[in-house]
């Protein structure tokens, strides 16, 4: 049984040794995590480097905004589009998105695998061994049906309008075990009841032997196309911002897991992935939305994301995951403070009303036409591209909550427009239909970042092959969710962990 | 197209520095002087001063809740952001903080800057960033309104306002 190392006690002083493993694996979220745990578990000297800190417990993980943010997100959670239109948000912590996410199981579709096989050439998996992956990530996850009883009141109002308008909806699955509904998913559960890699990958890689180094910032991965990779280390300090002493980690097999941006950061450093490399990036812009009820709500307390309206959803057989999906979410009042568009007494008095909010994100599958990149300056670049079809379901997904929200009783539902939009009845939709959604006039949140090193068969097209092996490289891996050729689903953890069990899997078997 | 002789570049080029560096001087004579502000990491106290206006009007006081987003001093929190923040992301933040304090003359011809704006007049500079035709403003806008927004609120004395009763693992364990 290892321990997790911080590398932050070796910020100064005498630098750390190097050290040499077989397999190297960069972010310890789904996809770094299950890898770790099934090579660890299969006899492979694996070592697990993370960025961010290890978040345990209620002394750590305090259920306020600011330092959790600080410490629990890339960039502090200010990370954005180029345009600032998107807020980019992923974890920067041990155990990766799934740390901070709403404990969503939604698995890669049928459908979505076959758009894959029929127009991205990906035919490697059969139909029998994804089933499979996909049982042993929900087992991983150990995946079930929210109940009845944990069903909030910010959920409940959702439900009542989409029942009252005869829309399809459902149950989510989760990954709670001894859940008190505590309300906080989004900045960490300090009660540790997501089984998430953090609490569940993690020790079993730690059981297995895995070396696993926090405050560990991998810099550069050197001859990339050689049997013997180096990863060049600093050491963090102890919030992870300032680096320190250095140090050498050399292996025979890399594995990138650190999420599009920091996956294909590493990459290009490299010299690696061609011209597809930060490519075909899917962001799922969703669009916030807050209604304002007669009643009291109080969101903020219960799971906040356990009912989704699933009647717009598509499946586009080209594009893959279409339509939209309105899902329950709330969080703490600094979160929800930042999405008010309004300055002034105006916002304020908005917000004054927040144990009458229900609130809800819109998710929007899109296509994956954004592009990371650096720019001159070194300055991480996000370029998104609205298209005009995003921007029609956009329309269709404010208007349709609208409806919802309305039909649920509300007595205003607030688009957080600049300026705002406020429908109080449905004689005001129309006003939805004249949304710009210009860049910078809504507040737009990803949180499902997919692509930028895509999986497929052309190099010019893809930065990886069907194993996740890096065109060019020698045992130069990817498995997070930059492989996904489009939106794998409306919530990546499961397909991440999925797609780690296909990859790791074979790679732990030596097939 | 025009051709222009190498002296007449010059002659040019002389005149644009010239009406540059006067209009600089300019715009820093309308802004006057700016009080001490203590330690700043990041921030000069000039711009200090511009983003604690701007604090004090994107979230004022109100009869609920008489705090405003300066009294937090909520511009020394991000100098502090700032001062972990790459050189170039503490460049941009200090470039959008000068270009809101002559933000007046800029785009509304006033002969003022931003903190020399009654609160009412800035309230309404700050919300014309909002719909603003150029993106580069709405940007701003937003990079703001967010850092602003969440810091504020999650400031415990902040809480009774907003009828939000505090974290749920303390209630729980009550």
């Amino acid at each position: 049984m290892s321990e997790i190392i911080d590398c932050s006690g070796q910020f100064a002083g005498p630098a750390p040794q190097d050290r040499r493993c077989q397999v190297a694996i960069v972010g310890s979220g789904c996809g770094g995590a299950t890898a770790a745990m099934l090579l660890a578990e299969a006899g492979k000297d694996v070592i697990l480097l993370e960025e961010g800190g290890d978040f345990v417990g209620p002394a750590k993980l305090t259920q306020r905004d600011l330092p959790m943010y600080d410490q629990l997100y890339a960039d502090r959670g200010g990370r954005t589009t180029t345009c600032r239109s998107i807020s980019v948000l992923s974890g920067r912590v041990l155990g990766g998105g799934g740390v901070i996410n709403a404990s969503d199981v939604v698995p890669i579709a049928a459908e979505t695998w076959q758009t894959w096989r029929d127009h991205y050439s990906i035919t490697e998996f059969a139909a029998a061994e994804i089933t499979r992956a996909t049982e042993q990530a929900l087992a991983d996850l150990s995946a079930r049906p929210i109940s009845e009883d944990q069903v909030n009141r910010n959920n409940q109002v959702l439900r009542r309008g989409a029942r009252a308008l005869g829309w399809r909806g459902e149950l989510m699955l989760h990954n709670r075990d001894g859940c008190k509904g505590l309300g906080t998913c989004l900045i960490g559960c300090p009660v540790g009841a997501k089984r998430n890699p953090r609490m569940v990958a993690i020790p079993r890689a730690l059981a297995a032997g895995a070396q696993v180094l926090v405050r560990a910032r991998v810099k550069a991965v050197r001859n990339a196309t050689m049997p013997e990779k180096t990863l060049q280390i600093a050491c963090l300090d102890e919030r992870g911002y300032r680096e320190g002493n250095v140090f050498r980690v050399i292996a025979d097999t890399v594995i990138l897991a650190a999420g599009p941006v920091g996956t294909t950061t590493l990459l290009e450093r490299a010299g690696l992935g061609g011209p597809a490399l930060g490519r075909f990036v899917s962001l799922q812009p969703q669009v916030p939305i807050t209604a304002v009820m007669p009643e009291v709500v109080g969101g903020y307390d219960g799971i906040p994301q356990a009912f989704a309206i699933t009647e717009f959803e598509r499946h586009d057989p080209q594009l893959g995951l279409s339509g939209f999906r309105i899902e329950p979410i709330f969080g703490t009042p600094g979160i929800l403070g930042s999405l008010v568009s309004q300055p002034g007494a105006d916002g304020k008095q908005l917000l004054a009303q927040l144990p009458h909010f229900a609130a809800s994100l819109l998710l929007l599958p899109d296509e994956s036409r954004a592009r990371i990149h650096r720019n001159w300056a070194g300055q991480l670049r996000i370029d998104y591209e609205f298209t005009e079809d995003y921007r029609r379901r956009a329309r269709q997904a404010i208007a349709a909550a609208g409806r919802a929200y309305l039909a649920a009783g509300a007595t205003l539902v607030a688009v957080p427009n600049a300026p705002p939009v406020i429908l109080r009845s449905e004689g005001d939709l129309p006003s939805v239909a004249a949304l710009s959604l210009a860049p910078a006039t809504i507040p737009l949140i990803s949180a499902h970042q997919q692509g930028g090193a895509r999986m497929g068969v052309d190099p010019e097209r893809s930065v990886c092959d069907q194993r996740g092996r890096v065109h060019g490289s020698n045992s130069v891996y990817v498995m997070d969710t930059s492989l996904f050729p489009t939106s794998a689903s409306s919530h990546t953890m499961a397909p991440t962990v999925t797609i780690a069990h296909l990859l790791a899997g074979r790679l732990a078997a030596g097939r | 197209m025009a051709r222009f002789s190498r002296r007449g570049l010059l002659r040019l080029g002389v005149a644009s520095a010239t009406l540059a560096a006067g209009a600089a001087i300019g715009l820093r004579g309308l802004r006057g002087s700016v009080p001490d502000a203590g330690d700043l990491s990041v921030l000069s106290p000039g711009q200090y001063q511009t983003l604690q206006a701007l604090a004090a009007v994107h979230l004022p006081a109100t009869p609920q809740s008489p705090k405003t987003g300066a009294d937090f001093d909520l511009g020394r929190l991000f100098d502090r952001y700032l001062a972990d923040q790459p050189t170039a992301d503490q460049r941009d933040a200090r470039l959008a903080l000068e270009l809101l304090e002559y933000g007046p003359v800029l785009f509304d011809g006033r002969a003022t800057t931003f903190c020399g704006l009654t609160p009412d007049e800035q309230l309404r500079h700050w919300a014309s960033w909002s719909t603003a035709a150029r993106p580069l403003r709405r940007e701003i806008y937003w990079s703001f309104a967010r850092f602003l927004g969440l810091a504020y609120y999650d400031q415990a004395e902040v809480w009774p306002s907003v009828g939000y009763p505090g974290p749920s693992l303390a209630r729980l364990q009550r």
